[in-house]
């Protein structure tokens, strides 16, 4: 089956190969782990090693900010720009939705302009905003996703989730539904060292990697390396030797 | 030396199609931040909302400059269901022009030529 690599070497394998074609993807994750580094490898990847242009539709951050960040990994977006492969287009959840909703938009235009095949949209938090029904949040964001799917785009999107270390509010989650696949990036403290993790919760209508993986922000780029070993309760945040957790529950007692 | 001859020396040196520029649609400050907020994020599509959110500025101070770009061709003003939205126009001429326009608003002799002529505009 097709994939869409997204360029991180560690992810592609959790992945079975890369995200399937025409998907949406979320990407969740606390301040600083990551998630917009990933999305922007995405794009990257698809430019350099595909050749499938790029759109990145931001909701907070200036073409700058991305120029200047894509720069630190080596990837010249800027060049990227002028060369038809890549476009940034700063905007808003309300102006995006109604744009693509119509015949013709800036959008659609963007995306046949340079053939875009990818697109990373940071981030779908400012999506919330819009209402505060979730069930009409939900509809909102499926209309939006939908009308990506429709221009034959691959879709990473980005999630900021509020905590730094240990679960998240899952249960009032709508947008987890709406989605293909799912990728929880993660703080864990292992002996008063921060390290970062990497989940693969779901990915509709392919296998994928169970495990909870570590990953760096490399000099160029992310970089997922080998499991966590030997602990449980990563996702905690917090995770225990698994040893401890033995004794605590059968030595102890 | 009268102001008719310092505003001719001013002037002078300044490529005609800019200085017709600056003249006709770039008349106040808040237009030269708006053509330099669009340079910047030539794809920028919003509300004067959500662009004086990201110019730093309230949407009662850029409302009618925005507006009067569109009028006057550097903007497209487009309906979006109860939204007015406001892009750069996608002509290659505009666009061309408000290269040149930022790239000689990099230097300061020019810039000095800029506010000297808005502030003369405005009085």
């Amino acid at each position: 089956m097709e994939r869409m690599k997204t360029g991180v070497p560690g992810l592609d394998e959790m992945l079975w190969g890369g995200f399937l074609p025409q998907t949406a993807n979320l990407v969740e994750g606390a301040p600083g782990t990551g998630k917009t580094t990933l999305g922007m490898q995405f794009i990257y990847h698809g430019i350099v090693a595909c050749e499938e242009a790029g759109l990145i539709l931001t909701f907070e951050e200036f073409p700058q900010q991305y120029y200047r960040d894509a720069a630190n990994f080596g990837w010249d977006f800027h060049q990227m720009e002028q060369e038809g492969k890549l476009r940034i287009m700063m905007t808003s959840p309300e102006v995006s939705k109604a744009d693509l909703e119509q015949i013709g938009g800036r959008i659609e235009s963007l995306v046949q302009e340079i053939g875009a095949k990818r697109i990373l949209v940071d981030s779908l938090s400012h999506f919330e905003r819009l209402s505060k029904n979730p069930t009409h949040l939900r509809s909102i964001v499926h209309g939006f996703i939908n009308s990506l799917k429709r221009e034959g785009l691959t879709i990473v999107l980005t999630r900021e989730s509020a905590a730094l270390l240990g679960e998240t509010e899952s249960s009032k989650d709508a947008f987890a539904f709406l989605v293909d696949s799912y990728v929880l990036l993660r703080y864990v403290e292992i002996e008063s060292t921060i390290h970062k993790a990497v989940l693969v919760l779901k990915m509709r209508g392919s296998n994928h990697d169970k495990g909870i993986r570590q990953f760096k922000i490399a000099s160029r780029g992310l970089e997922v390396q080998s499991p966590f070993e030997g602990r449980e309760g990563i996702m905690s945040g917090n995770p225990r030797r698994m040893a401890d957790s033995f004794v605590e529950a059968f030595v102890q007692h | 030396m009268n102001e008719l001859d310092l505003t001719g020396r001013l002037m002078a040196d300044m490529n005609s199609q800019l200085l017709e520029f600056l003249q006709t649609k770039v008349n106040t400050f808040i237009k030269w931040d708006l053509v330099r907020f669009f340079h910047d994020n030539p794809h920028t599509t919003d509300t004067a909302e959500n662009i004086a959110r990201y110019a730093g500025r309230t949407a009662s101070t850029i409302s009618k400059e925005l507006s009067e770009l569109a009028r006057d061709g550097v903007l497209e003003k487009n309906q979006l269901e109860d939204m007015a939205v406001y892009s750069l126009v996608t002509d290659d001429q505009v666009r061309d022009l408000l290269e040149q326009f930022v790239e000689a608003s990099n230097d300061r002799q020019f810039r000095v030529k800029v506010i000297y002529h808005i502030i003369r505009g405005t009085r």
